[in-house]
């Protein structure tokens, strides 16, 4: 708030200050109500990260400052195996996830650009899980990953004697089986950013590449690849931030169980939120990872301004 | 180096025909202008040549090697795009290199041709230059070199000029003609600036909705004009045509040319030819072979005077279908509202017939 008084005030000694005042008072609103859906919440979370303060204390969250304990959750948060333990699932998650939905993607665009018959109906069948409601997507693949379900049935008719894997109740297996509805899901997104980035090359140098006698492997990554940078870091980009915060499918799917086998950092939020009730603590979690997402995004803007200057 | 041979081409894209019975033989480093008017089908003949369409119908061969079956990446074409289509991600130097490298080229052999190429075309001093922020004229001799390099048996051409301002335009058909005469290659280039067409070409092949109407050499398309549209596409202004009858009296037969007169004798080749009984015939002449003379059997009213340094260009006759003949500053020059009388020599005039509007050869 500080500087847009400051600059309101510089603005003022020069001419036409008067009409920068009526600015500020008319978007005066518009400015509250940003102050107050993401800087407030901001500062309270760091208020409240500061303290121990619990709903369960019986005061109001604006006199935690009584249990103020300055960086100790930051420190409980660094030593929290269980904290890490879901940073590094979910990390092993997105390892796994957005590569093989950016590949899948991609192959995909690779295909759709040209036409054949059928494009168009399997364009739109293409695109239908991304319009599936995550949490209908986590109970389709809890009722496919059921022991007597689908998926084991299917198996069945291959190997010719009954299967009973028990996919949601083993830890590597609950995790695989995480990972194919959202790549199930995801997939699609890819494909779509992917396909539009591919149709945006332009045809004549692909064209003159071809003409130059450069195979479609070396054109692919001569010309249309580079050209296509900046939307693949887009893409990329989304699907990071978006499989960060993974938590729908998979609480309906395992509840982050067996265990904590599939426990990621959303639902151990959501347990110490919802259970544990320590919402200094969360505080501090969630903090850390608005900067770490942050931080991800800012990466990734730069490297696309970057990436349009050079073309 | 190579002789195309086009036999029979055709090309339609769904039920329009953009392009029928095409057929031009193009000898071993030959440069030809396919020279016609937007939607001509000058552009999908290249492009078949390309190999980037398929036919519809006929064939294409190369060196009497039918095409058909070669995909665009083996035929040896070189092929410089409208808009040059530069790889703008990539530095002068990559993109000049690229076809050497595409075609395996180790990499000694390519810095040779790429520092080669770039001293031919002055663009040494910027190889290593982003290719995105260069400047049309260097994008133009880029887009040259990149498909010169590979030496390309055949080059393509596809309106190079179009993109550039006037002044410029002039210098680059001075220089594609000597780098023609450097790389001795078999040039197709298509145009619709018959200027273009005219001082690069060393035949010019016209082509006007989808048919290919004459070729020939600059002045045998200048000076004999095939039909009506030729002789108006080439020449700027294009030749005057008036609809005449042919009047026969006594031993001379004369085209009569209604209020502009009359031109005579017709000679008898031309009689000949003429297929319709009715003797209606469409007269043709250059506007730059019109003689002033107060004796002249032509005679039409001035009703602009256009001035254009050396010469004047006087537009006669009705407004909206008016004749232009251009006269020197030299002689006395009609005004505005003024009757211009003059004459043509025999040899300048031309007769088609008016139904198909094929000439009515004189001389033939």
């Amino acid at each position: 708030m500080t500087t847009h008084t400051s600059t309101i005030e510089t603005v003022d000694k020069k001419a036409g200050g008067r009409e920068a005042n009526l600015g500020l008072w008319l978007t005066l609103p518009t400015q509250l109500l940003v102050v107050f859906i993401a800087v407030f919440p901001i500062l309270m979370q760091l208020y409240i990260s500061l303290t121990d303060w619990s709903p369960l204390d019986g005061i109001q969250w604006w006199r935690a400052w009584e249990l103020w304990n300055t960086f100790a959750n930051y420190t409980d948060l660094a030593a929290d195996s269980q904290f890490w333990g879901a940073v590094g699932r979910t990390f092993l998650i997105m390892a796994i996830c957005v590569p093989v939905e950016f590949l899948l993607g991609l192959g995909l665009a690779i295909l759709f650009v040209d036409n054949f018959p059928g494009r168009k109906i399997l364009y739109s069948v293409l695109l239908v899980p991304m319009m599936v409601v995550p949490a209908v997507a986590g109970y389709m693949f809890y009722m496919l990953f059921q022991s007597g379900g689908p998926v084991n049935d299917l198996l069945s008719v291959f190997v010719g004697y009954p299967v009973r894997i028990a996919w949601l109740s083993d830890p590597t297996l609950a995790l695989f089986a995480i990972i194919v509805a959202d790549i199930w899901q995801w997939t699609p997104l890819m494909f779509l950013v992917l396909l539009a980035g591919l149709v945006g090359v332009p045809e004549d140098q692909q064209q003159a590449a071809t003409l130059l006698g450069a195979s479609w492997t070396r054109r692919f990554f001569t010309i249309v690849l580079p050209r296509m940078k900046a939307i693949i870091i887009i893409a990329l980009a989304i699907r990071v931030i978006e499989n960060f915060k993974i938590f729908d499918t998979l609480f309906i799917m395992t509840n982050g169980g067996p265990g904590v086998a599939t426990e990621t950092i959303s639902v151990y939020i959501y347990k110490i939120t919802q259970q544990d009730l320590i919402w200094g603590y969360v505080a501090a979690i969630a903090l850390a990872i608005l900067i770490v997402l942050s931080l991800v995004s800012v990466f990734a803007i730069k490297l696309i301004a970057s990436k349009e200057q050079a073309s | 180096m190579t002789q195309i041979t086009l036999e029979n081409l055709g090309k339609n894209f769904g039920s329009f025909t953009a392009l029928a019975g095409m057929n031009l033989t193009i000898a071993d480093g030959e440069f030809v202008a396919l020279l016609g008017p937007s939607g001509c089908g000058k552009s999908t003949t290249m492009n078949m040549v390309a190999g980037m369409l398929q036919p519809s119908t006929g064939s294409i061969s190369f060196d009497g090697r039918d095409m058909g079956n070669v995909p665009m990446a083996r035929r040896g074409v070189g092929f410089v795009f409208q808009n040059y289509a530069i790889f703008t991600h990539m530095t002068v130097r990559e993109n000049l290199a690229y076809g050497p490298k595409a075609q395996g080229m180790g990499s000694a052999e390519v810095t040779k041709r790429v520092e080669e190429i770039a001293s031919l075309l002055q663009l040494g001093s910027m190889l290593d230059r982003r290719s995105g922020g260069l400047s049309v004229n260097i994008l133009q001799r880029l887009a040259i070199g990149r498909s010169a390099i590979v030496e390309p048996a055949i080059f393509l051409l596809d309106e190079p000029l179009s993109n550039v301002d006037a002044a410029f335009r002039a210098v680059m058909r001075t220089e594609l003609k000597q780098l023609q005469r450097q790389f001795k290659q078999t040039m197709v280039y298509v145009t619709h600036d018959q200027l273009e067409a005219m001082t690069m070409a060393d035949r010019i092949a016209v082509m006007d909705h989808g048919k290919l109407l004459q070729v020939g050499t600059p002045l045998e398309v200048y000076n004999n004009p095939a039909d009506t549209f030729v002789a108006r596409f080439i020449g700027s202004p294009g030749m005057n045509l008036i609809d005449g009858e042919i009047s026969k009296s006594d031993k001379i037969t004369m085209v009569d040319l209604k209020q502009f007169g009359s031109f005579g004798p017709v000679p008898d080749a031309v009689l000949g030819k003429l297929k319709s009984s009715d003797g209606k015939v469409i007269f043709g002449f250059r506007p730059e072979m019109v003689e002033l003379d107060s004796n002249g059997s032509l005679k039409m009213p001035v009703n602009f005077v256009e001035r254009i340094g050396a010469r004047t260009l006087l537009h006669l006759g009705d407004p909206d279908d008016n004749i232009k003949i251009t006269v020197s500053n030299h002689e006395p020059v009609p005004k505005q509202g003024e009757l211009a009388q003059f004459t043509i020599p025999p040899k300048a005039a031309r007769y088609f017939d008016p139904q198909t509007g094929n000439v009515l050869r004189g001389e033939a």
